[in-house]
């Protein structure tokens, strides 16, 4: 057990080439961590860091574009309604208008038609009375000269007749109109 | 199996029936290559080069592959490297002071892991950390760093007044408290640093190459009726290489976490 507690305070005595070795070691090693291993790291930290933080960014700005132009196509099709309701409502005047227009027309028209319709009547009743006055007269003169015969040659006779029969008719008429 | 006591490191080969105890010799080993020079390379030195170079050669080629999207690995990586600037460095001192602090504690963290786990790794079998020099490296370089800090925040006689003749203290404890300081931050601190490593690696590797040659002996080299025993300190091997597993990483946390805490002592007390 004595030379055990010896051996076990050799352990703790520090060998040159021991030194040497280690201090190599540590040195390469720290080299290696300080100067490529986390180094490299960080910047693939920061790399994934600002990726994700430009990822965020950019569907941040992907959701506003969309937000507006939603905004933009509803403003859109607001201002269409109310363009085709405004459209429609004044088609909708408009027709009535025209309608209306159409309907005075159409009734100035039938009144003009109506007045000429009933001015033609009237001449030509005219013309029918002033035409039958004339053949009932020569109708009754030849009646007459058929029945009076000869008697009725003279001429004064046939002419003082003729008035007085005309006379009884336009009496007679004129009686029949009261 | 007849190579496992061999394989764990114990070295030499076990006479027939002959119960092989690792010994203390296991940690001085001869030299094999340059010996007598200053140069020279025993088993423990080789298999801390050896680590060195392994490491560097994966986390070299991890860091230049490096992408934006990380693969499996990848991502282990980059995992540890973010626990060790959060968890250790930051969670301790801050980021703003942390900062500073990220490489050398994430270079302290992750060699003295690797070589750890050269522990338990098949053919190593021997912890890069298991000679006495190595950590007291490491615990040299957080002393170097928290004195720097200190001058460089306090300046030197500030910082020594501070730590040795600390205010609202009667005076005559001074002559106990100063002594007792200055042994503190010259000596305990970087002392207790690499022993605890250094002793960590040195029993784990005892603990485990005493079950395997246990192993061994009740197994392999006599038959006989303590070959149930042999069974268990197979399974007592297998539990104890695990636990060395996790002593490795526990031992490297406690290292860059204490780092950490000695530097900032250094720091003014206000953030």
């Amino acid at each position: 057990m004595e030379t055990q507690a010896v051996d076990g305070v050799k352990l703790f005595i520090p060998e040159t080439y021991d030194i040497f070795w280690s201090a190599v070691v540590l040195v390469v090693v720290a080299v290696f961590f300080y100067k490529f291993f986390l180094p490299k790291f960080q910047a693939i930290f920061d790399e994934r860091a600002a990726k994700i933080e430009g990822g965020i960014a950019k569907a941040e700005k992907a959701q506003a574009d969309a937000d507006a132009a939603k905004k933009k196509y509803e403003d859109q099709l607001n201002t269409a309604r109310v363009d085709a309701a405004k459209i429609r409502d004044d088609a909708r005047t408009e027709a009535s208008h025209i309608i209306a227009d159409a309907r005075v027309k159409a009734e100035a028209d039938a009144a003009q038609i109506t007045a000429n319709a009933q001015k033609s009547i009237e001449s030509q009743q005219q013309q029918a009375l002033v035409s039958l006055k004339g053949e009932v007269g020569a109708l009754a003169t030849a009646l007459a000269g058929k029945i009076l015969g000869s008697k009725l040659q003279d001429a004064d006779v046939q002419t003082s007749m003729l008035d007085s029969m005309i006379e009884d008719i336009d009496k007679d008429s004129a009686g029949k109109a009261k | 199996m007849a190579g496992v006591a061999e394989l764990m490191g114990t070295t030499g080969v076990a006479l027939a029936a002959e119960f092989h105890v690792p010994q203390i010799d296991e940690f001085l080993p001869p030299e094999i290559i340059f010996a007598g020079t200053p140069f020279a390379m025993n088993r423990i030195v080789m298999v801390r080069l050896i680590a060195t170079a392994v490491m560097l050669l994966v986390f070299g080629i991890t860091a230049a592959r490096a992408k934006l999207i990380p693969g499996r690995w990848q991502g282990a990586v980059e995992w540890l490297i973010e626990f060790v600037q959060n968890n250790i460095v930051y969670e301790v001192m801050g980021e703003l002071r942390g900062k500073r602090y990220v490489p050398m504690i994430t270079t302290l963290f992750l060699t003295i892991m690797v070589f750890n786990l050269c522990g338990i790794i098949p053919f190593a079998n021997m912890s890069a950390n298991a000679t006495f020099v190595m950590p007291l490296l490491f615990a040299v370089w957080t002393f170097v760093q928290y004195w720097r800090a200190a001058i460089r925040e306090k300046g030197l006689l500030a910082y020594l007044k501070e730590e040795l003749l600390p205010e609202g203290v009667p005076i005559p404890v001074y002559i106990i408290l100063a002594p007792m300081q200055l042994i503190d931050i010259v000596l305990i601190r970087p002392a207790s640093l690499a022993i605890r490593l250094f002793a960590n690696m040195v029993a784990g590797h005892l603990i485990v190459a005493l079950c395997f040659a246990a192993t061994q002996f009740f197994l392999i080299e006599s038959h006989n009726m303590m070959a149930g025993f042999g069974v268990l300190t197979l399974a007592g091997g297998f539990i104890m290489t695990l636990f060395e597993a996790f002593v490795a990483a526990l031992q490297a946390f406690i290292f860059a976490t204490l780092s950490c805490v000695y530097i900032n002592l250094s720091y003014p007390e206000e953030a």
